[in-house]
């Protein structure tokens, strides 16, 4: 079998040497802990009793739990936000500020910020902004003559989600940064030809920089609808699911679970939750094409 | 490349300063000493956090070199929560801690993970604590943890603004609480604090409480949701957040806006325990000194009634190690003596489930008063949700709540909202 | 010529009212989203001089009073300073940990052709899918049978390898992207497999490196609910706990846990910009800049 696995590569004690590192650590820390919550999933226990097998009742029992079905709707509705949304926005911040426009490296700071904040403060702040009786976002539609549109935003059926979801974007700057670094690691030389041949800006991003980002910019986009798949702090902390079980996540939903000590559920939610990410990300890389990680092209 | 030499020189640097620090937790334990953790809430800014901290100083000082009580500050509750059950599930139990004792968190008391007391309060020492409380705390002949922390909420009004709007005493029928409701709007005061954020809709599950025992009794929570109780206090409840007898924001707000509306004197009804008192005392001095308790208006067939429950109990890992055991049951009759509890109840404005006398010369808090006295005036106390439900059904009622007043549902569907979390 | 010459010129080959159009555009979307990611900070930066009642009643309007010293009781009542070296400590040698374990795995998956090489990466990456919450349970069985409870270790073994997904997705990209000649030469060159990783692909995969460092730094930093789970006394706490000291069951000291935040933003500040920054600076005034 190893023989096979390192066909004609002399390589393979330096391959095994250097793969055990991390193997052991993933094998820790994310092997066994999903085996547990497979294992888990099948069974009934409130943590201090012993687990008893029960088959697949903790699946059908979510399924026809209608938070669970408003859960699932809701977290592809963040999945799509993140492909189409967070990422078209990162991307087009990265391309603004690769072509170093004044105070650039200032911009490029200043977008990353909102992600060194903690994220209670943060929740804090948005759930003040959304504020009906004294928020900011109403006071500045009053300001400009929309006051009527003044609305509950977090605590109304329609604009709860939309409006967590906004708030979400101020993470948009994560993404711009793992774009960026792809952008400035382009070699100038490619333009330069351009540039002699009279393309303008946006021929040069089209047929330059989107070619050359692709795989990053893939790579950004995965990790995009994966943190907003599996994201369920902003959600606790804005809406707690509410208003009238409008807003719950995956996330959530199995939190919940675990702080109702009912850990087969939990551990049901979160097998789905992965099962579900797997679903999503594998359908966006037959639209998008693979990240660069384990392109074939250079093998 | 300097900066990969320079981080390689940081790491180096860093891992030589670790070195020491890095394997070293509190674990260490000398030759005879027992030494007891307790991962303890009462830290940081918690009311009580001066007074356990002496309270634990002396009794390590009375034991110097037999027992050693270690407290393991753990700001935060909800992550404390988190760390308990955690805990718990990987069968270590810390040597001491406090939880929230409820229908969801009794099933710790399953299993052998929790030590029983049964037998040492059996010989007197039960005499210390409230008997109802202790029943409470009793399941199944085994009492795994102790009866310590009583809270108790009732409704908070500021005269001032009830003055100003011409009420001139309390509601006692739910008519005159909506006639007040609306002199109250007339002069531009929102009638009540409500909230459905948090993790179980504080503010207003209070509210539903108190209403819920008027209707239904004491007795309540045992009869379940199929007593129409529930479904009469959701239909008050469903009222005071329409006809503007709430704030706006009141879907989706959490304690601290809930709290915040009543401080600026923008509502002038609300609910909260004795804690809460520093908090408004510090922040809002007016509204503190215009604040008054009562009961709440008689919407069915009781009234007089407070909201009161068993909010903290203590409880310690079982061992088989009978001089261990002995250590443990010393510090918790330590904590629990009358004389401790009223040092704990007379600093920090706790209400205990610990029975002791409050000498005549004791100048308390004008409104911890009221509340001693608001406690000895109820007619009966009910429970609180959150101890009378599992954990589930109370995140549903702020979504019920939610429901009910955005999809205009009957009190009857938001009963069977709750009865469906079950 | 450097990089603004370069677009100047081409510029100058497109209509004169697109070229406005599309400036203007342009630092409508710089501003717009400047003033989006800069409001928090300063939201942030105001409230913590206020009080508590002003935070709750009056979250937008500036302080009555300046009150500076919720800084003096951030530090006196959370001990805040004693925690800061746990938490640098304990960032630093998980980052550079993760790099390290993280970049030898990725060298071998995008640099090395062997069967399984794609399973493998599949199975690493996976794990960013994983709502790490629901971990607690095994995660703390671990940490108390590898006997590292309540120690800085137990926190730094545990950030590595949450961060290895992330990180093997950043960096083994960056990896992939190398043109094959380069390593090729080296080899002709007698370089050994480890110099190759060493000496020619990871100075080459530095964007990747720093981004990912960055990211596992900051994640450290922030990380509290296996900080609260793992550790226990004093000595193995880090700053995240110290914050949350303003956070008792009743009452929450807004004022003194937000001046807190801002003293714990600014490592994670200063590391975004002097680590990153630089480096990636360094990387454009040596790649595009030529």
């Amino acid at each position: 079998m190893r023989t096979q696995l390192f066909k004609n590569n002399k390589n393979k004690v330096w391959i095994v040497l250097f793969l055990l590192p991390v193997g052991l650590l993933i094998t820790a820390f994310f092997v066994y802990p999903i085996v547990f919550l497979i294992i888990l999933s099948f069974m009934e226990w409130n943590g201090i009793q012993p687990m008893s097998f029960v088959g697949l009742r903790n699946f059908t029992d979510i399924f026809a739990n209608s938070v669970f079905q408003t859960s699932i709707k809701n977290n592809l509705i963040w999945a799509f936000s993140a492909a189409f949304l967070q990422i078209p926005l990162a991307l087009l911040l990265a391309l603004v500020l690769t072509r170093a426009p004044r105070g650039w490296r200032f911009f490029r700071t200043a977008y990353f910020l909102p992600n060194v904040i903690s994220l209670v403060a943060l929740a804090m702040m948005w759930s003040a902004l959304y504020n009906p009786e004294f928020g900011l976002v109403n006071y500045l539609l009053e300001v400009v003559g929309l006051g009527h549109l003044g609305r509950n935003w977090l605590g109304e059926i329609n604009t709860a989600l939309p409006a967590l979801i906004f708030s979400y974007q101020i993470y948009v700057g994560y993404f711009m940064v793992i774009i960026l670094a792809g952008t400035l690691s382009i070699p100038k030389e490619f333009y330069e030809a351009a540039v002699i041949d009279g393309a303008s800006v946006l021929q040069q991003e089209i047929y330059i920089t989107l070619p050359a980002i692709r795989g990053i910019v893939v790579t950004a986009g995965t990790l995009a609808v994966a943190f907003a798949l599996r994201q369920f702090e902003t959600t606790f902390l804005m809406t707690a699911g509410g208003p009238a079980n409008q807003t719950p996540v995956l996330g959530l939903f199995m939190y919940r679970r675990m702080a109702g000590l009912q850990y087969g559920r939990a551990a049901a939610t979160g097998v789905l939750l992965i099962v579900l990410g797997i679903v999503v990300l594998s359908g966006l890389q037959r639209v998008f094409g693979k990240s660069d990680a384990v392109a074939d092209s250079q093998q | 490349m300097s900066t990969k030499r320079s981080i390689v020189f940081f790491v180096v640097v860093a891992l030589l300063f670790a070195s020491t620090s890095l394997f070293a937790g509190g674990r260490a334990e000398t030759t005879g000493e027992i030494v007891l953790t307790w991962p303890s809430i009462w830290v940081g800014q918690d009311s009580k956090a001066d007074v356990m901290e002496e309270i634990v100083a002396e009794f390590n000082e009375m034991h110097a070199g037999s027992i050693r009580v270690i407290v393991e500050p753990q700001p935060d509750y909800d992550g404390y929560e988190d760390t308990i059950r955690t805990r718990l599930a990987a069968g270590q139990a810390p040597d001491i801690f406090t939880f929230k004792l409820s229908p969801t968190t009794a099933a710790y008391y399953g299993g052998n993970l929790l030590m029983d007391f049964s037998a040492e309060l059996a010989q007197g020492w039960g005499d210390n604590f409230n008997q109802g409380n202790l029943q409470a705390s009793t399941i199944g002949g085994a009492t795994k943890s102790l009866p310590y922390e009583i809270g108790f909420t009732p409704i908070w009004y500021n005269q001032d603004i009830f003055n100003e709007a011409g009420i001139d005493r309390f509601p006692e029928t739910m008519d005159e609480f909506w006639e007040a409701a609306d002199k109250l709007k007339a002069i531009g005061v929102v009638p009540t604090s409500q909230m459905t954020g948090g993790t179980n809709s504080w503010t207003s599950m209070l509210w539903y409480t108190h209403f819920l025992g008027s209707f239904g009794g004491p007795d309540v929570w045992e009869r379940g949701f199929d007593d129409p109780a529930f479904e009469q206090a959701a239909a008050v409840l469903k009222r005071l957040y329409q006809d503007g007898n709430t704030t706006r924001d009141a879907i989706g707000a959490d304690a601290g806006v809930s709290g915040g509306h009543y401080q600026a004197g923008r509502t002038a009804m609300f609910i909260n325990g004795a804690w809460y008192i520093g908090n408004i005392r510090d922040n809002s001095p007016e509204v503190y000194r215009a604040t008054q308790l009562a009961p709440a208006p008689k919407a069915g067939n009781y009234h007089g009634h407070q909201v009161g429950w068993l909010h903290t109990n203590l409880a310690a890992a079982h061992t088989n190690d009978p001089a261990r055991r002995e250590a443990v049951i010393k510090f918790m009759q330590h904590l629990t003596s009358p004389e401790n509890a009223r040092r704990v109840s007379l600093a920090a404005g706790s209400l205990l489930a610990v029975e002791f006398e409050i000498p005549a010369d004791v100048e308390l808090d004008p409104l911890q008063q009221q509340f001693i006295q608001a406690g000895n005036e109820a007619e009966f106390l009910i429970d609180h949700m959150e101890a009378s439900m599992p954990v589930d059904v109370v995140y549903e009622l702020g979504q019920a709540i939610g429901a009910m007043v955005l999809q205009d549902l009957s009190p009857a569907e938001f009963v069977d909202m709750l009865r469906a979390a079950q | 010529m450097d990089t603004n010459t370069v677009i100047k010129d081409s510029l100058n080959e497109t209509p004169f009212a697109i070229v406005v159009v599309a400036n203007l555009l342009k630092w409508v979307l710089l501003i717009g989203y400047l003033s989006i990611a800069l409001f928090p900070m300063l939201w942030l930066g105001v409230s913590s001089f206020k009080t508590n009642f002003e935070i709750e009643t009056s979250p937008f309007a500036l302080p009555a009073v300046w009150q500076f010293q919720n800084y003096v009781s951030a530090i006196s009542v959370s001990g805040l300073h004693q925690f800061f070296f746990n938490s640098i400590i304990v960032a630093a040698i998980a980052t550079s940990f993760n790099l390290l374990v993280t970049s030898m795995g990725s060298f071998v998956i995008a640099r090395e052709k062997f069967a399984m090489r794609k399973t493998l990466f599949t199975i690493i990456t996976a794990g960013v899918l994983i709502p790490i919450v629901s971990f607690m349970v095994p995660y703390y069985t671990l940490i108390t049978r590898l006997g590292i409870y309540d120690t800085l270790l137990a926190l730094i073994i545990t950030y590595a390898a949450i961060n290895i997904p992330i990180s093997t997705f950043l960096i083994s990209s960056f990896m992939t992207s190398i043109p094959k000649e380069l390593e090729d030469s080296a080899e002709i060159d007698g370089c050994s497999f480890v110099q190759r990783y060493w000496n020619i692909i990871m100075p080459l995969s530095r964007p990747g490196l720093v981004t990912a460092g960055t990211f596992s730094f900051i994640y450290c930093w922030n990380e509290f609910i296996y900080a609260l789970l793992l550790t226990s006394s004093r000595s193995a706490r880090t700053v995240q706990l110290a914050i949350r000291f303003f956070t008792s069951q009743f009452r929450t000291d807004y004022a003194g846990m937000f001046a807190a935040i801002v003293l714990t933003m600014i490592p994670t500040i200063a590391v975004y910009i002097f680590f990153h920054d630089k480096i990636i600076s360094g990387l454009t005034a040596g790649a595009v800049k030529g």
